[in-house]
Order: C-alpha cells, then structure tokens, then sequence
C-alpha cells in the first residue's frame, strides 16, 4: 500500500517538477518573442542595418528551440494525464500550459509573417537602398536586447542540437505544427481560467519609478515672469488626464 | 488560441480600397529621399532631442510639388495619410489631420504601417493595453479603461499569456536608449489610436459592416448568369421609355424640394443627435408631439403621401377632414392598410367589417369609387387575401391627392398649424458641453410605455369616431330647422 502511495507521489512530484520547468520555458519564451518583436518595429526605419537582421535571425533561431523543445514537453505532460490518473488541478494546470503555449505560438506567427514581408519590401542588398529607409526619430538599433536574448537559459537548449530552418521554413513549419498540436490534443480552452484579477499587473511592477510618456515629451517653456511652466510637447494634456 | 467562428472573417483587408495601399507605401518611401524627400528637423525635449521631426506645412508643399496639385488638395491628401497611420501627429496626438502650420509629425515605421493581410487582433490590442497599464500604474483613460475590462473578460483563457507578453515588452523597452524608447512608444500609440480609435477620433480604417465576397477575387460569369443577363436585357429594351429630360426634370424637381430637409445637405434644426448626442431633434419630432416643428409642417405640403405617411400630418389632416365631413375616404384607406401589414388570421375578420362599413351599399361610411373597381373588389372579397382592396386604395387615393389635399393646404386648419409650429434655433455646443452630453446620453423612452400610450390613443379614437351615421346627422340638421 505504502510503496503504491510512494509511487503515486513520486509521480506528481515529477509531474510537478515538469510543469514547473514548462512555465520557466514558457517565461523565457515571452522573453525572446517580446525582444524579436522590439528588433521587428525596427524594420525598414532608420535604425534597420544587417546587424540588426542578424540578430533578429538569432532571436528567431533560440525561440524556435525553445518552442520546439516545450512542445515535445508539453504534449508529453499531456498524454501522461490521459493515461494515468491524475487530480483535477493537475490536468487544469497542464491545460492552462497549453493554451498559454499555443497563444504565444501564434503571437509570434503573426509577428514572423509580418516581419517576412518586411524583408521583402526592403531588402538591404545594395548600398542605395539605404535611402528608401524611412526616417522614423530611431537612431541606433536594440543594442541592449543581444544581451537579454543571450540571458535566457533553458535546460534543453544546451542538450538537443537541431538544425536551424531559415525564415520561410520556419513560417511554414509553425503553420503545420500549430494545426497539428490543435487536432492531437483535444482541450477545451475556453475552460482556462486566468490566474490574475483585472489590473493585477500594475501591482507586480511597481517597483520602479518609469516616466510614462506624457512626462517624457514635455518640454520646458520660460515663461516671462515668475520661474518656468512645463509645457508638454504632446497635447495639452487636458485629454490626457482625463478620467 | 484564439476562438474564430466558422465564417471567414472579411472585414477591413477586403474592402477595395484598402488597394490604395501599396501606392501610399511607395510614396512615403519616396519621401524619405535625403536629396528629394520632405526635409525634417529636429524635436527638443525636456530628457532627449528626437531627429527627423517634420512640419505639416512642409510635407503639404512636397506633396502639392510631387503630386502637382493644389494646396487645399495637398492638405486633404495628407490628412488621408495621417488618418491611415503612416504619419502621426507629435502634438495633439488624437486628432489625426495635418495641419498647414509649423507643426510636427513623425513618419511611422514599416512594422505599423496598415497591410491588407494583418489585421490587428482583440489580443495584440490586450496586451498594448496591459502593457499601458503598467506603464501608467493604472492610470489609463476612460474608453481605454472599458476596453480593457471588456477583453479581460472575453479573452479570459489567454490572459495570463497576455499579461506575460505585456511584461515582457516592457521590460524590453526598458533596454533601449531613451530617445528610442519615447519614439517606439510614441509608434505604438499612434498606431492603437489609428486601429482603435477613441471617440471623436476618425482614422481611416474604421470601415463598417463586413463584405461577404471578396472583391479581390476574380470571378468567373457562367453561362446561366449569361444567360439570364441576356433575358433581363431584352425585357429591359421592351419596356415603355420615358424622355431623359422628363425623368431628370422630376429628379430636380424632388431634390428642389427635398434639399433643406436632408440632414446630409443642410444642418439639422436644432442638432443633429448624431453628432452632438443632444437628443431635442427626437423629442421635437415625436409621433404624438402637440406642435410640430416648421420643417415638418414644410414637408407635409410636398405630396399627400409625405402627409399621411408622417402621422402627426394624417392626425392634422382627419381633423380637417372632420370638419368637412369627408372622413370615409381617408378611414377606408387606413383600414386598407392594416388589412396589408395585419397579421394573417385577422385578415377575413378585417375584410368583412371594411365590407359592411365601407362597401355594403347603404353603408354607413360608403365611398365613392366607381363601378367597375366596385365590382373587382366585391368580387375579390368572397376569397379575401392581402391585396384585395389594393384597386380601391389607390382609388381612394387619388381622389384624395386630387380633391381634398389642395383644399386641405389651403385651409384654415393647415394655416393655423402652420403659424402655430415652432422653429427652434439651432444649438452651438462648445467641447466641453459636447463631452458632457455624451455622458449623459440616457436610453430614451421605453417602448412598452410607447405602446401603451397608443394603445391608449387607440381605443380612444375607436370610442370617439363610431361610425358617424349620414342619416343621424341629417334628421340633426332638420331637427333644427
């Protein structure tokens, strides 16, 4: 009886231990994406270089390792609780991983496609071709994100070495894995239940002091009489505050 | 995941022209031209000086040389360009229009520009909004507020993912210089704003109701749509031919008339709701209103059938009609007309009562049509359906616009409600009210209250006009004498 139980524990523990490993991966896939998509706004403005296509590639390399390896993970964690007998929270638990998976996959689709069609409609291959750039206020390219990208670590991306597919690839073959992942696992998603309240978000970050944007386009305009007003360079502000 | 329905979704990247893309995107790259393109400067900030500031007056003159054209037009062509989110206003960010004055605009980078193929989603707009919610520690406006908590709700399944996302963002903004970072959150902005526009805002992508063919889709004429295209042409050829001149001289002739009470043409006396969210207009020109206003009454003399499909104009015209003692007609096309638009199982009962009150000879309210309509319609009553008595009605109707219509506007009654209605002047809200009169928009008057009033209305009418008996009112008459 007692040896059953162990093994029954044994297996929830590694459950868990999973589970958690899939929410790190998870994290350092929002990671990667948010940072292609900050290298991605830079397309074709006045910041776009060769450099900068080249760790956008980088990016895109890691984050498919990382979606691949997640994948192989998750749908593992899946099929386990298909078979064995598992409490309830376990499986919502493993549900909500998925959906959370499969919305961030499709995120980042969206932003390949887009990204995709960038490239082609400027294309850095001859010197000229700087000058249809558009002058967009962005001087230098994303310097710091190479440093946040090379940050993430996941177990498996060290261990399985696997060939790197170029863009178009890459498109075509999240297309298929998305449909396929879709139809192998049945979940209901609309079941998922999200573990935050509404306007939870400002609470976890409110550590640091971060300007918002009106407070950073203001300008300071010397008035004639008594010291300075500050003006915003932005609207009057008026609409701004109100509410 | 997101949850689509099953219909292919064909809202804004199918309508046609949205194909005027392509040639905006090759425009503002030749803006950018370092010999040819607009000239920018530069835009100081408290923390930062941002390059590649633009004045709107300068992009107006590049625009009027490139394209050739005038500076009203160069203005108009570059508020489309403002309005579709390839250049955003610096100052005053909400109001998306170039201005011909000195001031700025930045162009807005590629990965925002407005595509046929990506349209962007409930989701990406979630998580600018949580992305804004951190940044602002809550502090977002109002519509942004309203947004948010209605995606909270519908995206509920994906939410942590999004709030994941957001924080992530963030945090990589945070990694860039600060001239970037205020110009890649200035991009974002004016793109959501562009997309989602707040109230009052009008950007070009808010393009209505969705199509449900593909108009880039070439499509293919079979040979029964042929076929049945020669068909309609030949009928069409066959048909009785009336004089352009003389279908355009009506045509003029309506609008003449028309023009001042088209709301698209002339404002709108007091305002119009639609734009002010002041709902006086409605209230004016309610079904059951005493005095009517003088466009109304205006509109009435234009034909019989604007009189009586306006119903405060046939309440004005029975009244008219009482004091002639002429009433028959009108009662007769009424009941004609709830035989047409009733419900199908009172159809016989309603037939039978029009008969004995209208046609039976002897009846107490007999009309007067001639003999050989009287004959159809009898004979068409034996099998009542909804158009037996469409003969007689539009008998009735004629003799109606004919006869009593000119007498009718030359009468007193018409007079008086002429002199009696009143003109209300025109209202001039300033922002500030207008934003207080959208907030105080109610929802009107319930419609079980309006049914109830004519429900009310009804049975007093049906109490009051018994059927005025010919031979009661004549021995009235000779009793006097």
């Amino acid at each position: 009886m007692s040896r059953w139980r162990r093994s029954v524990d044994e297996l929830t523990a590694g459950r868990r231990r999973q589970q958690a490993e899939c929410e790190r991966a998870q994290n350092a896939l929002s990671r990667v994406t948010s940072c292609f998509q900050q290298l991605a706004a830079s397309l074709g403005s006045s910041a776009d270089s060769s450099f900068l296509r080249e760790e956008m590639d980088e990016t895109r390399v890691l984050a498919h390792r990382i979606c691949s390896g997640l994948s192989r993970r998750l749908l593992r964690l899946l099929s386990a609780c298909d078979s064995a007998p598992v409490a309830v929270d376990d499986r919502h638990a493993s549900e909500r991983l998925w959906v959370l998976f499969l919305s961030a996959v499709e995120y980042f689709l969206s932003d390949l496609r887009r990204a995709k069609e960038l490239i082609g409609q400027f294309p850095l291959t001859q010197r000229s071709s700087r000058r249809s750039l558009v002058n967009t206020g962005c001087t230098d390219g994303p310097v710091g994100l190479a440093a946040r990208v090379a940050l993430v670590q996941i177990p498996w991306l060290v261990l399985e070495e696997e060939p790197s597919p170029d863009l178009t690839n890459h498109i075509a073959g999240l297309e298929a894995q998305l449909g396929e992942l879709q139809q192998r696992v049945p979940v209901a998603f609309w079941s998922v239940e999200s573990t935050q309240p509404a306007w939870a978000e400002v609470l976890n970050n409110a550590e640091d002091p971060e300007e918002s944007l009106e407070d950073l386009m203001e300008v300071e305009v010397a008035s004639s009489g008594d010291g300075s007003t500050k003006l915003p360079a932005c609207c009057r502000g008026t609409c701004c505050w109100v509410g | 995941m997101t949850i689509r329905t099953a219909r292919p979704n064909r809202g804004q990247r199918f309508r046609p022209r949205t194909h005027c893309l392509k040639k905006l995107d090759a425009i503002v790259v030749e803006m950018q031209d370092p010999k040819n393109g607009v000239k920018g400067s530069e835009q100081k900030l408290n923390v930062t000086t941002i390059p590649h500031a633009i004045a709107g007056a300068n992009i107006i003159a590049w625009i009027s040389n490139k394209m050739k054209t005038t500076t009203e037009e160069a203005q108009v062509f570059g508020t489309m360009l403002v309005a579709y989110g390839y250049i955003y206003p610096l100052q005053n960010h909400r109001k998306l229009v170039m201005c011909n004055d000195s001031s700025l605009y930045r162009f807005q980078t590629p990965y925002f520009w407005p595509t046929q193929q990506w349209v962007p989603e409930d989701s990406d707009y979630a998580i600018y909004l949580a992305k804004r919610n951190i940044r602002k520690k809550g502090m977002l406006e109002p519509y942004e507020q309203v947004d948010y908590n209605h995606l909270h709700e519908w995206l509920n399944h994906k939410w942590d993912f999004i709030v994941m996302q957001a924080t992530e963002q963030y945090k990589a903004g945070r990694d860039r210089n600060k001239a970037d970072r205020v110009v890649f959150d200035c991009q974002e902005r004016a793109f959501w704003i562009v997309n989602r526009p707040p109230r009052r805002t009008h950007s070009a992508l808010d393009v209505g109701p969705e199509r449900l063919i593909n108009p880039n889709v070439e499509e293919k004429i079979t040979f029964d749509q042929y076929r049945r295209v020669n068909i309609f042409y030949q009928q069409a050829i066959m048909r009785s031919k009336v004089k352009s001149s003389v279908s355009l001289g009506a045509l003029v002739k309506y609008i003449t008339s028309y023009k001042n009470h088209d709301a698209f043409l002339a404002p709108c006396l007091p305002s119009n709701p639609w734009e002010t969210d002041h709902d006086a207009y409605w209230t004016l020109n309610m079904r059951r209103v005493d005095v009517p206003t003088k466009m109304r009454v205006e509109r009435w003399s234009f034909s019989l059938f604007e009189l009586l499909t306006d119903l405060r104009g046939r309440d004005d015209f029975k009244v008219f009609l009482k004091k002639e003692f002429s009433g028959e007609n009108l009662a007769f096309w009424e009941a004609a007309e709830e035989l047409k638009w009733g419900t199908a199982s009172s159809m016989s009962a309603k037939a039978e009562t029009i008969f004995k009150t209208f046609l039976a000879p002897g009846a107490p309210r007999w009309i007067n049509i001639d003999g050989r309509t009287m004959g159809l319609t009898v004979k068409g009553l034996e099998h009542p359906h909804r158009y037996v008595l469409e003969a007689a009605q539009t008998h009735v109707f004629m003799l109606m616009k004919k006869d009593t219509f000119f007498r009718y506007l030359k009468s007193p009654t018409y007079k008086e409600i002429q002199k009696k209605a009143l003109s209300p002047e025109a209202h001039n809200f300033s922002p500030a009210q207008l934003e207080e009169n959208a907030r105080n928009r109610s929802a009107g008057i319930h419609p079980i209250i309006l049914w109830q009033q004519e429900e009310e209305e009804k049975a007093k009418a049906a109490a009051a006009s018994a059927p005025v008996d010919v031979k009661a009112v004549m021995s009235k008459i000779d009793r006097k004498k």
